[in-house]
């Protein structure tokens, strides 16, 4: 479904990716394990189209991703909710969540539908929704970031560290919402420090370090190995 | 009691001009964070072209201030294109150095066009008008009345309207804009569309009170700044404020001060606010 090959981005004269290889299928749920600065969010950036000086190949069903504009990208059915949640503070919940919908736009009713399973999910949003996002908690303010891709209907969803600085039992809820996601069709890449909680819901992961794909494998592979124990599990 | 009618109603009116002004500057900057010193110029070349269409092509009053706002408007969107564009990865003084530049560009291309003489723009509201026994200048209520609506349509463009939204979408967040899927370049196309056409409506209200000359916009800009300073960069509710704070000041210092010291009040504000407030009386605010 996605394809990446021989991607590699600089950052002025700095090579942030090398040579990246990677790929989901239809229905997978596929996690990017490495530590902070390994070249996780600069591998969601580039797919999202928002980091120049990118060669090599990116696919989605078919299509070439590279040299079109993010707005495009997010049409092709490619949504991005990334670290840091980008949300927008002043407006209300409901009001992000709408313009997740953006590329939707003209689609009333299907905009309407996307927005009632969102605040199903999310409950607690249908109760804050006329808040200013910038005023929810973490957690909440997660759920919007979340809430706000699903509205863009996407076929291949991007979550960049969602868990990133989260109690311990809204990571649990967090992770919870992924899967679920997932196993609603919808195909998930997702990009975690939390090596453990990340792989127990993998389909296949992939282990980044210094903007190189260093090891990958499924799920109990990952989980067994020695090596990711050490770096990424502890123990 | 007439007296103070009169100041009110002066600085109500240099309220709504600066206002109108000072949302177009802060709304590009929102988004751009460019701060374009150009739009005084664009405030001239409204003035200028409501001018020529009344006195040369006979046009309606109402249509040609309308004709001024598409012309300053596309005029705007042309500045963006082909000047802030293709300078968005530069280093920020570029995009200062360039407006200065689009600056001298329309101020000179006026002057080779139209000439630097000083013009009066006619107006068919020339009258007195009677409310409660006090009286007032028709097209000071004119412009004060047209600012009132322009600012409640533009409140309800960006809260109402998805295309209005994605404007302030993309002040509060670029990124994540982009990343729901809103074109960043059509965004900047329709601000600075709205920018022009708010400055160039707001001299063809102003022009008949005043004179039409190609440095007419270099006190209104300043001011502008002022007002998006005082009013926080970026907040609209702030320009809105600010303008009107700048406004009042001028009118009642002219009066109970003097009038050759009215230009200095707004600028001395600036500094009694700034070394008090120094992030501004708004950036608090919701945008």
């Amino acid at each position: 479904m996605l394809q990446l090959k021989n991607v590699n981005l600089n950052y002025g004269s700095f090579r942030a990716l090398h040579d990246i290889n990677i790929h989901a299928d239809e229905g997978e749920l596929v996690v990017l394990l490495g530590a902070n600065g390994a070249g996780k969010s600069s591998i969601f950036l580039t797919i999202s189209g928002l980091n120049k000086s990118v060669s090599g190949s990116i696919k989605f069903r078919g299509q070439e991703l590279l040299g079109m504009k993010p707005s495009q990208i997010v049409e092709a059915g490619i949504v991005h909710c990334p670290e840091g949640r980008k949300l927008f503070p002043g407006m209300s919940v409901l009001k992000n969540l709408i313009l997740g919908a953006y590329v939707h736009r003209k689609d009333k009713a299907g905009v309407q539908r996307s927005l009632e399973e969102v605040l199903d999910m999310f409950p607690i949003l249908r109760e804050k929704k006329d808040q200013p996002a910038g005023s929810l908690s973490g957690g909440q303010q997660q759920m919007v970031a979340i809430g706000r891709a699903l509205m863009g209907r996407p076929k291949l969803l991007m979550l960049d560290e969602p868990s990133l600085g989260l109690a311990p039992l809204v990571v649990k809820q967090m992770f919870e919402v992924i899967q679920r996601i997932n196993q609603s069709g919808t195909t998930v890449l997702l990009a975690e420090q939390n090596a453990y909680a990340a792989l127990k819901i993998a389909n296949r992961a992939y282990v980044i370090e210094s903007g190189r794909i260093v090891m990958e494998g499924d799920r109990d592979t990952l989980l067994g190995d020695e090596r990711i124990r050490k770096a990424y599990i502890g123990g | 009691m007439e007296l103070f009618f009169q100041l009110v109603l002066n600085g109500l009116t240099l309220g709504s001009v600066y206002g109108l002004v000072a949302l177009g500057l802060t709304l590009v900057y929102g988004i751009l964070h460019v701060p374009n010193f150009s739009h005084g110029a664009l405030y001239m070349v409204g003035a200028y072209v409501a001018f020529i269409l009344m006195s040369n092509y006979g046009v309606n009053y109402w249509v040609a201030i309308a004709g001024a706002a598409v012309v300053v408007g596309v005029l705007a969107m042309l500045s963006e294109r082909l000047v802030f564009h293709p300078l968005r990865d530069a280093p920020p003084i570029h995009d200062k150095i360039a407006a200065i530049g689009i600056l001298l560009f329309l101020e000179a291309g006026v002057m080779a066009i139209w000439g630097a003489d000083f013009r009066r723009m006619p107006t068919p509201y020339s009258g007195i008008v009677d409310i409660f026994g006090l009286t007032a200048p028709a097209q000071r209520l004119l412009i004060i009345a047209g600012a009132f609506v322009l600012v409640v349509a533009l409140h309800l463009f960006l809260k109402k309207t998805i295309l209005g939204s994605t404007i302030i979408a993309m002040a509060q967040n670029r990124e994540g804009a982009a990343l729901v899927g809103i074109n960043a370049t059509k965004v900047s196309l329709l601000t600075f569309f709205i920018s022009g056409a708010l400055a160039a409506v707001a001299a063809g209200l102003f022009a008949p009170i005043n004179l039409v000359y190609p440095a007419m916009g270099h006190l209104v800009i300043m001011k502008a700044f002022v007002i998006i300073v005082l009013g926080g960069m970026g907040s609209i509710p702030g320009a809105i404020i600010g303008g009107l704070i700048i406004g009042f000041a001028e009118s009642f210092a002219g009066f109970y001060i003097s009038t050759h010291y009215k230009d200095l009040v707004a600028f001395l504000l600036l500094v009694v606010i700034l070394s008090v407030r120094p992030e501004g009386l708004f950036t608090k605010g919701v945008r």
